[in-house]
């Protein structure tokens, strides 16, 4: 465990601008005849303090990726860095570990654990690692929520947008250096999910947050400040300040 | 729809596997007491048609005594009538036989056999060939000093011809030459008895009285029937000898039978504990199928969506019942037959040594074992099946099964009321109302606490789960919240739990306060400073002789046996305490209430205060007493003594038994040194003259009451032990449960991976979870157990309430045992949890 944190700690030393990189990752699944290349040899790194969406077709490998690259998945081929620590030959345990403290998660869906209330919610990846957290940086967190009066509240008395909003400050409530969105406003109508999404937007802009989002959706897409495309396992192309409707031409090119 | 079901039962293996786990363990214990009590049954039977396979005539004394515990005492018949019955036509040949006590000591000094083990006979070995044994080696013992042997004795005590043999009998403990090795027929030695043979003179001397037998043989020449040569000879004997002639068929059935009555008491006591199992195992069914039905809302909803209508639902359900049922029983045969070993072992391990030879399978318990397992499923899945068919076809589609808990207040209310019903019950029984009414009212009780089970489950499991939260974080708390989120599920995993903790701990306090009442009134009766004692209860013990030899031992300034035999009193079978008044004083102390022990006649009875009270005697009342030989007597009763509820309720004076044929053994002789006598040198003569020749063992007053108020921990030790099955399908009933509730947690467990759960976290928060639920089951058990002991000794001691002592250590150790068997249970479902896939959980698409 010790030996795990110092190398944690070393690793993170030296200044790197990109929160998360991937080089050269492949996965594959299966075998011959029926290998399916979910991701083609994908080199990409995402900058500190972005916000940043990864789009594409179904099948396209934009949700592998994201799982690749915060250790949820193992790489068939290539290496995979979170704030300058490889991820490759790393434990279980020190994978769960970093996890808990260099990255946060936002799901779909299902991104509460039902038998705790908001507050415990929020603050349950530091409670895991047994820790206290920065409590001035949670009460910033809790206030730009806007849930303060929700925060005993269990998952199943809040609303879906409110549920999702608990669901990134649990994000963020560990000052992660990367955060994972698969697709969060996937389940909200589109002002809880504009509500939503304004909310990451800032804490990206105000805190210096690092956001990574999974989306199919052109109007979530347009909040971050680049969007990568993936198509077949490959990256199809870029975009930088995208607006809702230059993200539909480029999917509906990308499509063709 | 039946091909329907079938199909949706087969997919689901694992869920199939673990409900019949339940039923396999259940009915498995059924089949194995059924299997083993077969086996031994017919073990006995095989060997009772050995040995009077030869016999076609038995003559015996028509005069006998029954046991207060079934079983009969017989009298003997004189040698005299041997010559009457071989001149009867048709009679080839008819051989005296005896069936004594006798202990063949080893060369290590220690007796061969086990003192609760196969009987230890003593008989005669005649060139008869009405008679029993072959010579195998040597030849057939002649005189007063001679003796022969069976094969397997001989062989386990490495005793060769022309050794020296020690023998204890009635008689007292002598040395015989050894002549010769004997088969019984084919057999070695039948059923692990030992046998020591003598010729008929020195057999009826040693082991019973000089000039009698126990029977003789006959063997017809093949003229006439077994019938009509049992009348020949019933007509041929005199009257005056009180002898009556039986067929061989008849003696073979009458043995058969008095073992069968035996060993049906033990078959009913494991039953009594399979059918405990069984009820345990079909709450753990009950809740398997509670749970797969919340989390099969889906299923059932899309089948009703589709156009299946309610029967059809239940159908489906029964369906699955049905085959989990006859798949779960048919391998719990199976498994009964391993258990039935198990149970052979575990009955030897606690001293009750049964021969069982093969394996005896009957049909008819195949066919039973299906149908109590099969019909206990049904009965067990009903319930479930009902809430199955009321889902609506559009059932909310969620991601966790919740079932709800119906009215906390309600379900109290009428736990309450079956409570309070039972107690009633219960305090009647107490009053004299019959013991049916004590069952029901257990029952009751039992499901009153189960009812309010649910509505207490939350707040019981929340406040078990603080000192986990305080103590193990964030992990703790989700333990604990997951313990209480679903309080009917807890409820009922932790109730196989409580009626084990139940059972086991009002057992416990039972036999704390009956050990403690014995430790009293065996101080209180018995003075002295040594004791010998014979572990032979029922048959056999220390010859009558030794006592005075004992008084003898320079430095003993008194010994007085303790002997006791049935007798037929005031109409029926009584166990009599023997003592002999002159030497008794001191040493066996009676707590009189009337009359003067030391004052007991010859013909005089001392009876218990109860006893006297039940049957209206007073002193001077006169009682008709029968001996086993045929003696009638009237006794005076000389006064009565406070019963202590283990000293036996009658007395008489050994001098009652002069001139007459019972066979009289002492059970114990209690010592007392002369003051100021050195105490080594005469524990030293004392262990020469008993413990080391064999006879009986030596222990200090402090030591014999240890050893007499421990004996009740055997019986507690084999109650333990069959309530064990039932403790492990509680741990298999827990098991399941929380392997079903992983597998409905799943996403959320990937979840808590992603996000940065350890795998260990994961492990210790299932391992909390299953500790909450079982020792949720253990305090309500606990609390329930005592009550129940209670009411036990209340109902049961003579003492009545102050005999109530909480063992508390005991109490502790099966809270720390059930706190074991949460962690032990939770070891498989925590594994599982944390292989938990973590994609798969996650994945929204």
């Amino acid at each position: 465990m010790i030996l795990v944190r110092n190398r944690l700690k070393g690793m993170n030393n030296p200044p790197e601008s990109a929160a998360a990189s991937a080089t050269n990752v492949s996965k594959i699944y299966g075998h011959d005849d029926s290998e399916v290349r979910a991701l083609d040899d994908v080199t990409i790194q995402f900058e500190k303090g972005h916000f940043s969406a990864i789009m594409g077709p179904s099948g396209s490998g934009k949700s592998t990726l994201m799982h690749c690259m915060a250790g949820l998945d193992s790489l068939t081929t290539g290496s995979v860095s979170i704030n300058g620590i490889d991820l490759g030959g790393l434990s279980d345990k020190a994978l769960t570990q970093l996890r808990r403290e260099q990255i946060g998660f936002i799901f779909q869906a299902f991104n509460l654990i039902p038998t705790l209330n908001a507050k415990e919610n929020i603050v349950l990846p530091l409670s895991l690692g047994g820790l206290k957290g920065d409590a001035s940086w949670i009460e910033n967190v809790i206030d730009a929520i806007g849930l303060r009066d929700r925060l005993e509240h269990r998952p199943s008395e809040l609303s879906g947008g409110q549920q999702q909003r608990v669901a990134v400050a649990r994000a963020l409530a560990s000052k992660p250096a990367i955060i994972f969105a698969d697709e969060p406003t996937g389940n909200l109508d589109s002002k809880t999910g504009g509500e939503v999404l304004g909310f990451m937007r800032r804490a990206v802009t105000d805190l210096g947050q690092t956001i990574v989002m999974v989306t199919h959706d052109a109007v979530a897409a347009s909040y971050a400040d680049r969007i990568v495309f993936l198509k077949d396992g490959k990256i199809a192309g870029e975009m930088f300040e995208p607006t809702p409707d230059r993200v539909l031409d480029y999917l509906k090119h990308l499509g063709e | 729809m039946l091909r329907l079901s079938l199909k949706m039962t087969l997919a689901r293996k694992g869920r199939l596997f673990l409900t019949s786990l339940a039923i396999i363990l259940g009915t498995g214990f059924l089949a194995g007491t059924y299997i083993f009590s077969d086996t031994l049954n017919s073990t006995f039977d095989r060997l009772f048609s050995d040995v009077f396979k030869d016999v076609d005539a038995y003559v015996r004394s028509s005069s006998f005594v029954e046991a207060e515990f079934g079983g009969e005492q017989r009298g003997s018949a004189p040698i005299s009538a041997l010559e009457t019955v071989l001149s009867v036509p048709g009679v080839k040949d008819a051989a005296p036989d005896v069936q004594g006590y006798a202990r063949i000591i080893g060369k290590d000094g220690k007796p061969i056999g086990a003192d609760n083990g196969p009987p230890t006979f003593g008989g005669i070995a005649s060139a008869s060939v009405a008679g029993l044994w072959n010579i195998e080696e040597g030849r057939l013992p002649v005189g007063p000093t001679e003796m022969v042997m069976d094969k397997a004795t001989a062989k386990a005590g490495k005793f060769a011809l022309g050794d020296t043999v020690r023998i204890n009998a009635q008689s007292g403990s002598r040395e015989f030459a050894m002549v010769g090795i004997v088969n019984y027929g084919d057999v070695s030695s039948p059923g692990g008895a030992t046998f020591a043979l003598f010729d008929q003179p020195t057999a009826s001397e040693f082991l019973l009285k000089p000039g009698f037998v126990d029977a003789f043989l006959v063997q017809g020449d093949g003229t006439v029937s077994d019938e009509q040569l049992t009348s020949a000879i019933n007509a041929a004997l005199s009257p005056a000898d009180k002898l009556e002639t039986i067929t061989g068929a008849q003696i073979t059935q009458e043995t058969q039978d008095q073992i069968g009555a035996v060993l049906s008491f033990l078959t009913l006591f494991l039953t009594a504990f399979s059918f405990i199992a069984l009820g345990i195992g079909c709450f753990v069914i009950y809740n398997v199928f509670s749970i797969t039905t919340a989390q099969r809302l889906k299923e059932n909803a899309l089948l009703r969506a589709i156009g299946a209508n309610k029967r059809q639902v239940v159908v489906a359900m029964m369906v699955e019942a049905l085959i989990i049922g006859l798949l779960g029983s048919a391998l719990g045969f199976l498994s009964g037959i391993g258990l039935s070993r198990g149970l052979s072992a575990m009955l030897n391990a606690f001293g009750i040594e049964l021969p069982t030879t093969g394996l005896t399978i009957q049909t008819n318990r195949i066919v039973l074992t299906m149908i109590v397992g099969t019909v206990i499923t049904i009965l067990s899945a009903i319930l479930p099946a009902l809430r199955a068919g009321r889902v609506p076809p559009l059932a909310a589609l969620r991601d966790t099964a919740l079932e709800n808990v119906g009215s906390v207040k309600r379900r109290v209310t009428i736990g309450v009321v079956a409570m309070l019903l039972g107690a009633g019950a219960i305090t009647a029984t107490a009053a004299g109302a019959s013991n049916i009414l004590l069952g029901i009212g257990v029952l009751l009780v039992f499901a009153g606490v189960l009812i309010i089970g649910p509505g207490i489950a939350k707040p019981v499991a929340l406040s078990l789960g603080r000192p986990i939260e305080k103590l193990r974080g964030v992990t703790g708390a989700m333990a604990r919240q997951n313990a209480a989120r679903n309080p009917k599920r807890t409820a009922r995993t932790a109730a196989p739990v409580l009626i084990g903790v139940a059972l086991v701990t009002a057992m416990t306090v039972f036999a704390a306060s009956v050990r403690s009442e014995v430790r009293t009134a065996i101080g209180d009766q018995f003075q002295g400073d040594y004791i010998v004692s014979s572990a032979n209860r029922q048959f056999g013990g220390l010859a009558p002789s030794l006592a005075p030899e004992l008084a003898a031992i320079p430095g003993v300034a008194q010994a007085t046996g303790l002997g006791f035999t049935s007798v037929n009193l005031d109409g029926s079978g009584k166990f009599v305490l023997i003592i002999d008044p002159a030497t008794a004083s001191g040493l066996i102390t009676f707590n009189m209430v009337q009359g003067d022990q030391s004052k007991l006649s010859a013909n005089g009875i001392l009876v218990s205060d109860t006893r006297a009270l039940a049957k209206g005697w007073t002193i001077g009342s006169t009682i008709d007493v029968a001996m086993v030989d045929g003696t009638k007597k009237i006794v005076t009763v000389e006064g009565t003594f406070a019963s202590s509820g283990f000293g036996g309720s009658y007395v008489v004076n050994r001098a009652f038994f002069e001139g007459t044929l019972n066979n009289l053994f002492d059970t114990n002789i209690y010592i007392r040194l002369v003051d100021g006598a050195n105490s080594d040198q005469v524990y030293d003569a004392l262990f020469g003259a008993t413990t080391d020749k064999g006879l009986g063992t030596l222990q200090s007053r402090d030591e014999f009451i240890d050893a007499e108020s421990g004996q009740i921990n055997q019986i507690l030790g084999l109650i333990y032990g069959l309530l064990g099955l039932s403790i492990i399908i509680a741990i298999v009933g827990i098991v399941i449960t929380l392997l079903l509730s992983v597998f409905e947690r799943r996403r959320e467990i990937g979840l808590l991976r992603a996000i940065g759960m350890t795998r260990s976290q994961v492990r210790t928060t299932v391992r909390w979870e299953s500790v909450i639920t079982s020792m949720f089951g253990a305090i309500v058990g606990v609390v329930l157990g005592v009550v129940m002991g209670f009411v036990l000794i209340l109902i049961l001691a003579d003492s009545g309430a102050s005999a109530f002592s909480l063992p508390i250590a005991g109490t502790i150790w099966i809270l720390v045992l059930s706190f074991i068997v949460g962690v032990l249970a939770a070891v498989y479902p925590a594994r599982r949890a944390t292989k938990v896939d973590i994609m798969q959980s996650i994945a929204t698409t």
